[in-house]
């Protein structure tokens, strides 16, 4: 995909999303939104205020009823399915919840999952992944399968295969919200890591004040808009 | 995704085995099937031929029912030559089948009378193993050979006498006293209770038919040449009032329960498939309602729809060739295992009045047909997933990531 100059990573555009199924209930109501590269950006807001909608729309996993999504100044929210895929393939990374690791696979072979896709020789996908482990502190871990990880360290198999492929966005859907506070402020010390040394952009969601005091910039949804969007200085 | 496929398969070890084990005894139950109905498909026609039809017969065209043939060739001599200068054929002999009375000092009856040439005949068929008394025949004699049955009902024993009556070319009444030389039990009421058995040359001077054959018998070294050996020899004798037909023409009751045996076979075939169809159906709809979230996230992190198919379908493909060789594996060995030690099947009976016939049958492979089941088993393994598959191909990947 090529980069235009001077375009935000992410723009959202009047995007509105209604659920057919809900009676029509209105999810998003036009959010315009910019993500630009680097940043380490919370969604917040209440349960229902649209958050995980919004990021599902970022991340090409939902399409929106209205308005569009552009990355890298593209257009992304008409490619078709597979064009999705491949976007999502190579540009994003995920970071869900409940870790949604595979469980019949490793640590290593959760992490390297994305490179498999890509279709990225064994060699070089074992190489990566160790990286990738080491980078989230699960080096000694590669051999286990996700049931004999505690929760922070699944979620840190899932942070490793999120950054894989080095993809330029991150998308991270209640992170910390299955992990007790410790062990959420150490995922979030390694997110904001990765963020800062390697330059990688997180866009997360979460209605967990600790969780947001961390973040750089807070975008506050309320009933599917925009309601506020705090830069802080750190 | 091979290995990732590999281990789905093994995620619910429990349901898998189930699996692998229906689609695998299943399959092993088709095999051994198809190789008993061959097997006894085979015997019977080995049997049919073997005891008295012969591979390829020649006889005139003319005639209403092939297997006994009732009009003379007045000079098969061409065609036997033909038959001698076959390297396909093992042995040929001249025949005369005729009814006639039989008559002992006691008792007279009615017997489909068979003329042979006997050692020609013990190489064509082995109706000399079955003799329980006495000897077969011997050429330039006068002995008769006929079953216990007929024996009994006419009160004769071994070196007794007995006179064959039947109507001689010229119309009259021909007679001839033959000494009984051999009994045999085939077990068969109408080889035991019907048939008696003389030497040609002394048919030929009683029906004053010197020379004179209603039929050439010939046993091949394959019986699978039948048909190949009776169009050439057919063809070399030409138009006329004599031609040459395979065994297939002579016995067609044989075809008959041939068809009538695969047919059910193709019966049980399709339930026995549709079992395993619709058992590969259902583990592979419960691991996809299982499994919506885990399709969800491969869909986030970039996997195709078509990709997640790819994967069923190659669970799937793994669990049918486990299943598959497990089947092999076990039909194989039943196979093998009853084709030493034989299979009791109470079919003789039902057989036996027609021919002689065992009740045990001995299991042979028929791998043409295995590798058609094996084939057809992998393959309703692999139709079977499309439904799930293509359904797990369509999900959004927003809603397969909530589904709980």
């Amino acid at each position: 995909m090529s980069k235009h100059l001077h375009a935000p990573l992410v723009q959202t555009h009047g995007v509105e999303k209604v659920y057919a199924a809900a009676s029509k209930i209105a999810a998003l109501k036009g959010v315009d939104l910019i993500v630009e590269r680097g940043e380490f950006t919370a969604l917040a807001g209440p349960s229902g205020s649209g958050k995980s909608t919004l990021l599902n729309i970022i991340g090409t996993l939902d399409r929106p009823t209205k308005g569009t999504v552009s990355y890298d100044g593209k257009v992304i929210s008409t490619l078709d399915v597979d064009e999705l895929s491949d976007f999502r393939l190579h540009a994003l990374g995920f970071v869900f919840q409940s870790y949604n690791l595979i469980p019949v696979l490793t640590a290593a072979e959760n992490a390297e999952y994305p490179l498999v896709l890509q279709g990225v020789e064994p060699a070089k996908r074992r190489k990566l992944s160790h990286e990738a482990l080491k980078l989230v502190g699960l080096e000694h871990y590669a051999e286990r399968r996700p049931d004999m990880l505690s929760g922070g360290q699944q979620q840190r198999v899932a942070v490793a295969r999120a950054i894989i492929h080095r993809p330029s966005l991150i998308l991270a859907d209640e992170p910390t919200a299955n992990l007790d506070s410790k062990t959420g402020a150490q995922l979030l010390d390694l997110m904001e890591d990765l963020n800062k040394d390697h330059g990688i952009t997180f866009l997360f969601s979460s209605h967990d004040q600790a969780v947001l005091e961390r973040a750089r910039r807070v975008v506050r949804l309320q009933d599917g808009e925009l309601k506020a969007d705090e830069v802080r200085a750190r | 995704m091979l290995r990732l496929a590999w281990r789905n398969v093994w995620r619910n070890r429990r349901r898998s085995l189930i699996n692998v084990a229906a689609m695998g005894f299943g399959l092993a139950a088709i095999m051994f099937g198809q190789s008993m109905m061959r097997s006894l498909q085979y015997q019977l026609i080995e049997k049919a031929t073997g005891s008295f039809t012969g591979h390829v017969r020649v006889e005139r065209r003319d005639i209403d029912e092939p297997k006994f043939p009732d009009k003379f060739m007045t000079d098969p001599e061409p065609a036997a030559k033909l038959l001698a200068a076959d390297p396909r054929v093992l042995a040929w002999g001249r025949r005369i089948h005729l009814t006639g009375l039989i008559s002992s000092p006691n008792k007279s009856l009615g017997a489909l009378i068979c003329a042979v040439e006997p050692e020609k005949e013990k190489i064509i068929t082995d109706m000399a193993t079955y003799i329980k008394q006495g000897h077969y025949l011997e050429p330039g004699t006068k002995g008769i050979v006929m079953g216990h049955k007929i024996a009994g009902r006419l009160d004769v024993r071994l070196g007794e006498k007995v006179v064959l009556m039947a109507q001689a070319a010229d119309g009259s009444m021909g007679a001839e006293a033959f000494r009984l030389v051999g009994i045999h039990e085939t077990g068969s009421e109408s080889f035991d209770g019907q048939m008696v058995w003389v030497p040609l040359a002394a048919m030929q001077e009683l029906l004053v038919r010197p020379g004179q054959a209603n039929e050439l018998a010939a046993k091949l070294y394959d019986i699978e040449q039948a048909d190949a050996v009776a169009a050439d020899i057919d063809a070399k004798i030409g138009p006329g009032n004599v031609g040459a037909m395979s065994w297939k023409l002579i016995d067609k009751e044989i075809i008959g329960i041939q068809a009538f045996q695969d047919g059910m076979l193709t019966i049980i075939l399709g339930i026995v498939f549709a079992i395993v169809a619709l058992g590969i159906l259902n583990t592979q709809l419960m691991s996809l309602f299982e499994r919506v979230r885990e399709f969800g996230v491969l869909m986030a992190m970039g996997a195709r729809p078509r990709w997640i198919v790819r994967l069923l379908i190659m669970e799937s493909a793994l669990l049918g060739l486990v299943g598959t060789a497990l089947g092999l594996s076990v039909g194989s060995a039943l196979i093998a295992h009853f084709g030493r030690a034989g299979l009791f099947l109470p079919v003789g009976d039902a057989f036996k009045y027609f021919l002689p016939f065992p009740s045990v049958i001995f299991l042979r492979p028929s791998w043409w047909m295995h590798s058609f089941a094996c084939g057809t088993v992998f393959l309703v393994t692999l139709l079977a997933t499309l439904p799930p598959a293509l359904r797990a191909g369509r999900l959004k990947p927003s809603e397969a990531l909530r589904h709980v």
